[in-house]
């Protein structure tokens, strides 16, 4: 983590091709020209040049003409660009009367490089010095040489220097600060990067230790429910011989109690199957049947089976059911779970005096997937038709915010009820699984106080 | 601390640190303003539309000590917004002190914990410890109603460790002390660490004093 750059820790700037871009420095330099008419050029601290915009002038081709005068001319050029300013500008004359105006380029109390503009001849330079004709060819024309130069004022010459240095001088600010937010900018969203990958990866560690967990879990109740169910199976065998006589008759109280001891024993036989019926669902282990069923006559024998208890309870039970209904293919035990927990729940649940009602009829069924805006939606949403199965009761109802809830294994809307009326909080978990295996849904539709209706929908073909 | 034997030079960090708008923009604002001019670089603020510091401020200020020795002090803020965290431990790298802005009311007494807590947890993941760094504390904002009062903050600063100053840096009142505190403790440190005396010949209350006079700040006793 500790990367300390000093160019980024301590946004520490010492190169000015660093923190400007070459091409900005020409247009600069460009337009400095094109303004003043003065040559320029920019050198950072080590003398290499950085940019340059300059004409050359008649009297430098002049002097250039002959050996004497290149070589001098030559001279003044190394040290010029030799020269280096401290705080101040420094105006380094040539023999030829002209000057050179050295700039130092300071940023941040440092100096990175240095400006030279020039050769300009200063305004008040009168007669060309002596020392500059023998250094000419003979015969030459000084005259117009003279005027091709740019005369510049002292004052002028300050003026320009101070605007050139300002200009550089914000180049070199905005550069930096462009330079620092794109380094912290990256630099961050790296630290960011690293901080969001550890973190996915405990979560990655976290959550395939649970995974793991759970499987365990389903792993015991798949053994544990096998294990009670051994010896259960024996508790219940033999209550049932006992009822039956085989050890001698069993007098009034002896007779109840055996009754009683058989019948918690399939209680708690039923309670084992759901148990196991939700590990299987888990380890999706489940095996379904896949058999024509006609689900009318599927109703019908439920609802054989439940009309003793109706009775006892006081609750009417009206069924209508479509005697057309065609078979749909599944797990036809599996099926006539589904119904058996449905009207058990209901009738559990409705008090005295009230009422469940169950109807099955063909309907046509929502599509399970697609909404609006995908593609391909006319296609894929298509009509199908199906098998409603609607169980409705006069109970308390369920409140809406357990709706989505009352699906998941072990939750129950009211512990109180189960105190009341026994039960797992498996039965409709296993009831989801169960119509969601057979490419079903189901559905509840309730209010507190206003009874429940529970709604399957079942497809008459099961897509691939 | 960059030392630069060659060129004569030293660099100090120095980061201002603190929870959002306790006022970490407006001490460096302040200390700006009252630097001379030759002696500052521009400062630079890098913020979003609302004002808000998106990535630092950085103001920095230099001046030719005793000896020759150029000085240069490296002014940071973080942002102070929860969500910057990884721009507050980039920025905290290389850190030589840290001046801590509280805000002085007492509805930001858990918004300041909160972000000491957190540059604890940054400066240890810069390998440093908040217990090793020099750290001065400024409780700013205290013109505003509603603060935590002067008794209360004197009374747990007497306990603690590092210098505690009470600041309206919007009006400039006691952002230099805590600049000057913070670069006392500093620089004693750096001593400690790495013998400044006897390698540059530098002072401690000299290279302040020069600091005071060629940066224009003779005008407020530290």
């Amino acid at each position: 983590v500790n990367e300390t750059d000093p160019s980024i820790a301590l946004a520490d700037a010492r190169r000015v091709e660093d923190l400007v871009d070459r091409a900005a420095l020409e247009d600069v330099c460009r337009s400095f020209f094109d303004l003043f008419g003065l040559p320029i050029r920019v050198f950072a601290s080590d003398g290499q040049l950085l940019a340059s915009v300059h004409a050359q002038r008649a009297l430098c081709s002049l002097v250039n003409e002959g050996e004497r005068g290149r070589e001098a001319c030559s001279r003044v050029v190394g040290e010029v660009q030799a020269r280096v300013p401290g705080d101040a500008d420094v105006v380094h004359r040539c023999f030829s009367g002209a000057a050179y105006r050295i700039i130092p380029v300071h940023y941040d109390g440092r100096v990175l490089g240095r400006i030279v503009v020039g050769p300009y001849l200063p305004a008040e330079q009168g007669a060309p010095p002596e020392a500059l004709l023998p250094l000419l060819p003979a015969g030459s024309e000084l005259g117009p040489a003279l005027a091709d130069m740019p005369r510049v004022r002292a004052e002028t010459a300050e003026r320009s220097a101070r605007h050139i240095s300002r200009v550089l001088d914000l180049l070199l600010f905005s550069g930096h600060r462009a330079f620092l937010t794109g380094q912290l900018h990256l630099r961050s969203v790296r630290a960011n990067y690293r901080d969001l990958r550890d973190k996915t990866e405990r979560l990655q560690q976290a959550y395939d230790k649970l995974k793991e967990l759970d499987r365990l879990k389903s792993n015991f109740l798949a053994t544990m429910s096998h294990e009670l169910r051994t010896p259960l199976t024996s508790i219940i065998g033999y209550s049932e011989m006992l009822l039956s006589g085989i050890g001698g008759e069993l007098a009034g109280e002896h007779r109840e109690f055996v009754q009683v001891i058989r019948r918690k024993g399939e209680n708690l036989l039923e309670l084992i199957a759901n148990l196991l019926d939700m590990s299987k669902f888990e380890q999706n282990r489940l095996d379904l049947a896949d058999e024509p069923v006609q689900v009318g006559a599927l109703i019908d024998d439920v609802l054989g089976t439940v009309a003793p208890l109706a009775q006892k309870r006081g609750v009417s039970v009206d069924a209508l059911v479509d005697p057309a209904l065609p078979a749909i293919r599944g797990d036809g035990a599996r099926l006539r779970q589904v119904f058996q927990n449905l009207i058990d729940n209901a009738l559990k649940f409705t008090p005295r005096g009230g009422r469940v009602s169950v109807r099955g009829e063909r309907a046509p069924l929502a599509p399970a997937r697609g909404e609006a805006g995908d593609a391909g939606l006319v296609l894929m949403m298509a009509p199908s038709e199906g098998l409603r199965i609607t169980v409705s009761d006069t109970g308390r109802g369920i409140p809406e915010a357990e709706h989505g809830r009352i699906f998941d294994a072990f939750y129950q809307v009211d512990g109180s009820a189960t105190r009341e009326h026994g039960g797992t909080g498996l039965g409709l978990s296993i009831v989801k699984r169960i119509v969601e295996a057979h490419a079903g849904t189901i559905h509840v539709e309730s209010r507190p106080g206003e009874g429940a209706r529970f709604i399957v929908e079942l497809p008459l073909e099961r897509a691939s | 601390l960059q030392l630069d034997f060659a060129a004569r030079e030293l660099a100090i960090k120095l980061v201002y640190y603190g929870p959002a708008l306790s006022g970490k923009t407006t001490n460096i604002q302040a200390i700006h303003e009252a630097v001379a001019p030759a002696g500052r670089g521009r400062l630079m603020t890098l913020d979003t539309r609302d004002d808000r510091t998106l990535f630092f401020d950085l103001l920095p200020l230099h001046f030719v000590a005793g000896a020759g020795i150029t000085v240069r002090l490296k002014l940071f803020t973080v942002p102070g917004q929860v969500i910057h965290n990884a721009t507050r431990r980039l920025v905290l790298q290389g850190a030589d002190g840290v001046a801590f802005i509280a805000d002085s009311q007492k509805s930001e007494t858990k918004a300041n914990a909160a972000a000491f807590l957190n540059l604890r947890q940054n400066l240890k993941d810069n390998g440093l410890s908040a217990d090793g760094i020099p750290l001065v504390i400024q409780f700013n904002k205290r013109d505003l109603p509603d603060v935590r009062s002067d008794a209360e903050i004197d009374e747990l600063s007497a306990q603690g460790n590092e210098p505690v100053f009470k600041a309206v840096a919007t009006r400039g009142v006691g952002v230099l002390d805590t600049f000057f505190g913070l670069l006392t403790r500093t620089w004693d440190n750096l001593e400690r660490e790495h013998q400044l005396k006897q390698k540059f010949k530098l002072d401690r209350d000299e290279l302040l004093g020069t600091l005071r006079e060629q940066l224009g700040l003779t005008g407020e006793r530290p």
